[in-house]
Formats: C-alpha cells, structure tokens, sequence
C-alpha cells in the first residue's frame, strides 16, 4: 500500500473514533479531548490494527500518545507515511 | 430454553484446556449450540482430533485444534496473533486451561506457586489480552473465566491453586468493568471438585482432603456438563445483563 493511501487510512481511524475534523489531527495527543480516553485509545489502536492488519506491541500502545507519535511507531510495522 | 436459536448465527469461540475434562464438555456444548470453535490444547493429540472431528460432524460446525503450551508466552502470542491477522473474529473467550495443586504454604516452594500462577493466571491474560482486540473491534463479546470454589473459599493447601484461581477473580471483575464501554461481558465459573481425570491426580488427592463431601447438599462431585451448561449460559445473549458475577457450581457446597 502506498504512502497516501496509509496516510489516509491513518487520519480516518483517528476521524471515525473520536469524531473529529481533519485540522484538529497535526496537534492531538493523548487526552487533549474528552473522547481520546483509555476508552478511545482502545478503540483506536483496534481500528488501526484492524485498518492496517497489524498486532501492536503492548509497549508501543502505551507509547502511542499523540496522532505524531503514532506515525512514527507504525513505521516498525513496516506502515510508511 | 431457546439456546440453539440465540447462537444460531455462528459464534466464533476459543476455548483453553479443552482437550479433557471440564474443557472438553465446554466444547461440546458450545458446539452442540451451533459455535464454531477454536479447541486449545497443549500437545498434539490424535484421540482429541477424533472426538472433535466427531463434534464437528456431529453438531454441523468448525472446529479447529490449537496447540500451544501456555507456558511457552512466546509462542501462545504467535498462535493467537495469527489468528487474530487472519481475521478470525471471536465472540467467545473461555480460559478453562489450569493446573491443579494442593499442599500447605510452608510446604510448597515459591517455584512451585509461580509456576501454577504463570499457567492458571499469567497465561489466561496473555490469551484475554491478545482476544480481547478482536472483541473490541466487533463492540461485543463474552470472556468466562473457569475459576473454582478453591479461589472464593481459601483454605488450608489453597496457597498456589486457590490464590492463582483468587487472582483470577479478581481480574475478572476488573475486566468487567473496563470493558462494558466495549460491549464484552466478563463472568467466572467457580465450580467445585468435578468429576475428571484432574480430581484423580495426586494433586487432587490433597485438595480433596480440604473439600469433604459430607459438607456438600447434592453429596456427590460436579459432573462436567453441570460446569459447560453454566459457561453455554454465559456465552450466550440470553445472559446479556450479566457481567462481573461468579457463579458457583458446587452442589451448595459451603464451608
């Protein structure tokens, strides 16, 4: 898959989960709303995973603490933006 | 009870220690209830095979066999991962596996209760841990956990197996609480000594002499479909309301 089409894919996981507009992504970190929650972040680390047929690293779902942040840990599955 | 028509739309089950015992009848109850089944075992075995190739024909669903020791972590997380990847949803965890042990604390080396915690407890959140994703993305689910009667009532010789099964109570009941926002239920069994080739091992022997019959109103041991009956139960959508609960199974056993 290319780099545009994970690049979308990656924005709509965090624009379906938490119900947001494309601008508010650059700058969203873990509870900076109320929907990104444990409760949300479950939810979205299931749609990545889902999104993207992946099995995240429990250490790299605790490190996943902002929509930058996740970008770069899905580099390690080999998800390049 | 209309259980058939509830799991009619196939179910998707995983089912730990299911090769004998407890986890066999559990298989074949979910089966007989139309689940298709992911039947855990430790070690390849060709008379499991046969009675779950029976199940298989006999109840007209899938079930498939799953060989991984629960003491080998790594290789429990590439079982189920790939399952997980080749997109096997499932609607049904029941963590049945477990080792039994009896002895006093001061009799028991530390090895020996971590060892029974790393099967009875560590192993079962690797497998709820990894199940859970795929029950988080379908906002539904059901986790029993197969605990006993040794993990509510503690006593004497209940320092590896009954604290282990106690451990696990207890995370169940936390479970169930972070995952009603997913729509996944989380109960436990606790049945008392069942009649399976695990209550006539040495180990049973020992618990025995803490679990006198005489105190138990039915008289007699458990039989392992009066256990899979409770977990088809839970399984099932008709017991929709129920999250966080143990149910005991043990004739009115009290002590």
């Amino acid at each position: 898959m290319n780099k545009e089409s994970n690049l979308k894919k990656y924005k709509n996981s965090f624009i379906e989960v938490f119900q947001i507009k494309e601008k508010e992504l650059e700058t969203l970190e873990y509870q900076s709303i109320p929907d990104w929650d444990s409760v949300g972040h479950m939810s979205l680390i299931s749609a990545l995973e889902e999104g993207f047929n992946i099995m995240m690293e429990m250490d790299d779902i605790v490190d996943f603490n902002s929509y930058k942040k996740g970008k770069e840990l899905l580099l390690k599955y080999n998800i390049k933006f | 009870m209309q259980l058939k028509e509830s799991l009619s739309n196939r179910k998707t089950a995983f089912v730990s220690g299911s090769n004998r015992g407890i986890g066999f009848s559990i298989i074949e109850n979910l089966a007989s209830q139309g689940c298709n089944i992911f039947a855990h075992s430790r070690k390849k075995n060709s008379v499991f095979e046969k009675k779950i190739n029976f199940l298989s024909k006999n109840y007209n669903v899938k079930i498939k066999p799953i060989y991984f020791d629960l003491a080998d972590t790594k290789k429990l997380k590439l079982e189920i991962s790939s399952l997980i990847k080749s997109q096997i949803a499932f609607d049904i965890l029941v963590n049945s596996a477990g080792v039994i042990h009896g002895g006093l604390f001061q009799m028991t080396k530390i090895d020996t209760i971590k060892h029974i915690f790393d099967i009875n407890y560590f192993s079962m959140l690797e497998v709820t841990q990894l199940i859970c994703k795929t029950m988080v993305r379908k906002k539904r689910g059901s986790i029993i956990n197969i605990a006993s009667v040794a993990g509510i009532d503690l006593h004497e010789g209940n320092c590896a197996y009954g604290t282990s099964k106690a451990a696990m109570i207890a995370f169940s009941k936390t479970l169930s609480f972070e995952m009603r926002e997913h729509g996944i239920r989380v109960n436990v069994i606790a049945p008392s000594l069942t009649k399976t080739e695990m209550a006539n091992s040495r180990e049973a022997e020992k618990e025995k002499s803490f679990l006198t019959l005489d105190k138990n109103p039915l008289n007699r041991m458990a039989l392992p479909m009066e256990i899979s009956n409770v977990v088809s139960f839970l399984a099932l959508d008709m017991s929709s309301f129920i999250t966080g609960e143990v149910i005991r199974v043990d004739g009115g056993n009290r002590f």
